[in-house]
């Protein structure tokens, strides 16, 4: 039986609640019936949280549809043809899923989300907590005049999707809520409302003047945006989210989202209790009057915000319009880069005020500076087991730890190539910007050029440079990780699925584009896969090799999950231990493939490396790359049920 | 220590990736919830499926908010040295996060280790648990070890139920205010597979907990 989660079912009460699941929740309350979107750290969990609720509400497939897109840039039209024929839909992205919706959104904006409504969920990521950049997208709302919200609690975060949901459908406007890592990821309480079903079928009604982006209707349609924005302006006093925190002192305090929470404990702690803030709810459009009232009464006023001055610039336009004679502080004092924190607040605050931090703060911090250095590194890594660390080795030994050669690195698990002890990684741009890169390089450099790439990156945008390759018959090797699953950001069960289940594999698109080389291999298989790579980089143009190996995390619980099923029926099973006996200490194991099943340790006085059990997955690399023959392998229950690896 | 109802309650719980911290995180904010905390706020990191790198969670809750709004829990981080209680299933991972602490803070560590791969390639160092236990002694006298991973495969032969035996140690601290023995249990029925087999481990915890606690106020007296 399906346990059902009653925080999306039940209409009243408190509930603890992630920001993500609390948006999740918004949208159920808001009517929303279709959401769309490619994943990507902070905003994967919303995809996965409505497809949870689908498989345990059954019902909700009646109205709501869910789509895994193959990119961002696809989810926001998708997402826009769905509003278009009247309903209400939702459109996550993470930070940089924004540059590759930018194009789509940027007319989708003019021409307005009416009949239905649309709201874009921008998952930022201020200190790249889990991702490979940090940007300021807020520039973007006031560049394609998308209305933003910026929560700071969970309840904030479903109240004003609802919000927004009423006013996109309102004023024919993409509304936006901006979130961060942390206010997606913070759990706290959320009042519950009713919950309202969305529409199941809409209807799509032609409107050439709307719908059709080109002079004059473009032109039309932009000075229709400006009309609504000034119109959204004028109401926001209305809508209570912006709050003012009264208070005497002459220097006050504009914030918005998660440095407005930093913002509270830090002022607390210092004292300073009296200093007016203002909260911004929505940080684009401001409204006048609200900012030059709260300024009015200021000699100077510090603009708390993360990243690049935003709220800064648009608050001294609009001292500078009003003629209002108030200091404006801001990046002066706190860095535009790089997450905040109530310690990092208080400090800069402190200078600000010209008080004293208080004094277990600056202790901590000082007494953490003394002795960081001994603290061991530990980056994420790939799992144990992982065949694109099996490819890493494969190329490392077939280029003789890169000689002459470059690596066009990629986005997906593979992002963490770069790490040591591998380092098997040069550069690392954007998703497919690996193999855009190399086609370049390759015709400048007679070095040896490897670009690498994910299946989910291969679709998401990596299908355009690799027929350019074979257009220009570019002398690169593209290695393509064929691991069946999106896995970096948490295995979303994604089209590409759904394709491979068809038959359908990179093999066959490879063929028909007309890449001349193209080989399948198994990095499980280590030392033909090096011969391949070895043949392949002695072979000028352009060379493809697929490693075909499912994500081992992914493959492990299935092949645990398959061998507890078959224990409960009481069947025994084969199964296989890796062992080390007799190491030489040579390191190729730790340095090279570097598997994290494997530690150092001592035995009987003599130092050796040894296979950590609970970790192993049983994947045979080490055994076979073992260059003494000191990796063992043991089979108990020999003649008993064997559970293998699954097909993809 | 004795804590008010108003105060901010600060836990760091740090360990590395599919260890069990962001299950424990949420066992506890739910067990707030049961014994009626008003407020609670905190924050979880998550997104990268891999299972190796190091990850810390900030649990926050304050059982009765001031009227003064200003006064208030309204941030899902700590702040430096701000920390009441420290849980970290990874002896290293309580160095990597300890500006969190301060000497009102109390450590309780699982002293299994799990070594990164720099450490297997022998190209850093991994501090001796002597070191560990002497460097956060700089933050606080009250550093407490406990072997919960053998405790656990000893007991329950797998090292999964080391997350339950860590929270049992932190429940004997006494730095968990205003949450009952019985609010876990509830939780754990309604949340975790094996409830029989978890809640025991979070008596185990206790058990082991307070008999190592009492020897070192023994030793210190
Ligand atoms: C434009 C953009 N969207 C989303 C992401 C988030 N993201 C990072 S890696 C990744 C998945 C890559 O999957 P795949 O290429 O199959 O590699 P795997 O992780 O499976 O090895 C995603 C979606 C991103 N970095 N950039
Ligand atoms: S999640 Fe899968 S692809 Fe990613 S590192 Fe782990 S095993 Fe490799
Ligand atoms: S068999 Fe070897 S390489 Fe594979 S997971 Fe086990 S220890 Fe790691």
């Amino acid at each position: 039986m399906q346990v059902k989660d009653a925080r999306f079912i039940d209409e009243e009460g408190k509930v603890l609640m992630l920001g993500n699941e609390a948006i999740v929740r918004g949208c159920l309350e808001a009517g929303v019936s279709f959401a769309a979107q490619y994943p990507g750290t902070p905003t994967s969990d919303i995809g996965e949280t409505f497809q949870r609720l689908l498989r345990e509400q059954p019902e909700l497939n009646d109205f709501f549809v869910h789509h895994w897109a193959i990119n961002e840039a696809v989810a926001a039209s998708e997402c826009a043809g769905a509003a278009w024929t009247g309903c209400k839909v939702l459109n996550p992205m993470k930070h940089v899923g924004l540059n590759v919706a930018s194009d789509a959104l940027s007319v989708i904006a003019l021409n307005g989300p009416n009949p239905g409504a649309m709201v874009i969920l921008i998952g930022s990521d201020p200190g790249s907590l889990g991702s490979h950049q940090e940007q300021n997208e807020r520039f973007y709302t006031w560049m394609f005049h998308l209305p933003c919200f910026e929560p700071h609690t969970p309840q904030e975060c479903k109240e004003w999707v609802k919000l927004a949901f009423e006013l996109s459908e309102k004023y024919d406007t993409i509304f936006e809520i901006r979130t961060s890592t942390r206010s997606a990821h913070s759990r706290g309480y959320v009042e519950l409302g009713k919950l309202v079903k969305g529409k199941a079928k809409g209807k799509f009604i032609r409107n050439i003047p709307k719908y059709n982006s080109l002079p004059p209707h473009a032109i039309n349609n932009h000075i229709r945006l400006y009309e609504r924005i000034e119109k959204i302006r004028e109401i926001i006093p209305q809508l209570k989210i912006n709050v003012i925190f009264p208070g005497g002192n002459k220097i006050g305090v504009i914030t918005s989202g998660m440095p407005f929470g930093y913002t509270m404990e830090a002022l607390n702690q210092l004292g300073l209790n009296d200093v007016p803030i203002l909260k911004l709810g929505l940080i684009y459009p401001l409204n006048y009057k609200e900012i030059t009232d709260f300024l009015q009464k200021l000699e100077k006023v510090v603009i708390i915000e993360e990243l690049e001055p935003f709220l800064e610039v648009k608050i001294a336009e609009i001292a500078h319009n009003h003629k209002l004679d108030v200091e404006i502080i801001g990046e002066k004092y706190f860095p535009k880069y790089n997450e905040y924190s109530t310690g990092l607040v208080a400090t800069c605050l402190a200078k600000i005020f010209n008080k004293k931090p208080k004094e277990q703060m600056s202790k901590a911090i000082d007494y953490f500076n003394s002795y960081k250095e001994i603290i061991p590194s530990r980056f994420p890594t790939f799992c144990a087991g992982c065949p694109e660390r099996a490819t890493l080795y494969s190329i490392l030994k077939a280029t003789n730890q890169l000689e002459n050669t470059v690596i066009c690195g990629d986005i997906g698990c593979y992002v963490m190539s770069f790490f040591p002890p591998q380092e098997c990684s040069d550069l690392i741009i954007c998703m497919s910007g690996g193999i855009s890169a190399a086609i370049g390089m390759s015709t400048k450099t007679d070095q040896k050029v490897v670009a690498l790439i994910g299946d989910s990156t291969f679709f998401h945008t990596g299908m355009p440079p690799l027929a350019e390759a074979v257009g220009y018959n570019s002398n690169v090797l593209l290695i393509i990780f064929e691991n069946s699953w999106t896995a970096m950001t948490g295995h979303q069960n994604d089209v590409l699925r759904y394709l491979i289940n068809q038959g359908f594999s990179i093999e066959k698109i490879c063929k028909a584009i007309g890449v001349p080389w193209l080989k399948v291999e198994d990095s499980y298989n280590p030392k033909k896969l090096t011969r391949t790579i070895e043949q392949a980089l002695e072979t000028y143009g352009l060379k493809v090799i697929i490693i075909k190996r499912e994500c081992a995390l992914q493959a492990h619980r299935w092949r645990m999950n398959q061998i507890r099923a078959l224990k409960e029926q009481d069947k025994k099973i084969q199964e296989v231990e890796y062992f080390i006996h007799g190491c030489q200490m040579c390191y190729d194991c730790a340095r090279v493939l570097s598997c994290p099943a494997i530690r150092r340790t001592e035995i009987d006085g003599f130092e050796s490396m040894q296979i950590d059990q609970d970790r192993c997955i049983k994947c045979g690399v080490c055994y076979e790359i073992c260059p003494n023959g000191a990796i063992h392998k043991t089979i108990f229950n020999a003649l008993d049920t064997e559970v293998g690896w699954r097909e993809i | 220590m004795s804590f008010k109802e108003t105060d901010v309650i600060n836990i760091v719980i740090a360990g590395t990736a599919g260890q069990g911290v962001i299950t424990l995180k949420r066992l506890i904010e739910f067990a707030a919830q049961k014994a009626g905390i008003k407020r609670a706020f905190g924050s979880e990191m998550h997104g990268l499926a891999q299972r190796e790198g190091a990850i810390t969670s900030h649990t926050r809750y304050q059982k009765e908010i001031f009227e003064e709004e200003r006064k208030n829990l309204h941030s899902p981080l700590i702040c430096y040295g701000d920390a009441d209680l420290y849980i970290c299933f990874e002896p290293v991972e309580a160095l990597r996060r300890g500006i969190f602490a301060s000497n009102k803070t109390t450590f309780v560590l699982n002293s299994w280790t799990i070594p990164g791969v720099m450490i297997t390639a022998n190209l850093e160092e991994y501090p001796s648990l002597d070191k560990i236990m002497e460097t956060l002694n700089g933050y606080s006298d009250e550093v407490y070890f406990i072997n919960a991973t053998e405790i656990s495969i000893e007991r329950f032969g797998q090292s999964q139920q080391v997350n339950l035996i860590m929270l049992g140690f932190a429940v004997a601290t006494r730095k968990l205010p205003f949450i009952e023995l019985g609010h876990y249990e509830e939780v754990i029925k309604e949340r975790l597979r094996d409830p029989d087999l978890n809640i025991e481990a979070l008596h185990l915890g206790i058990k082991e907990g307070s008999k190592i606690l009492k020897n070192s106020l023994k030793s210190k007296v």
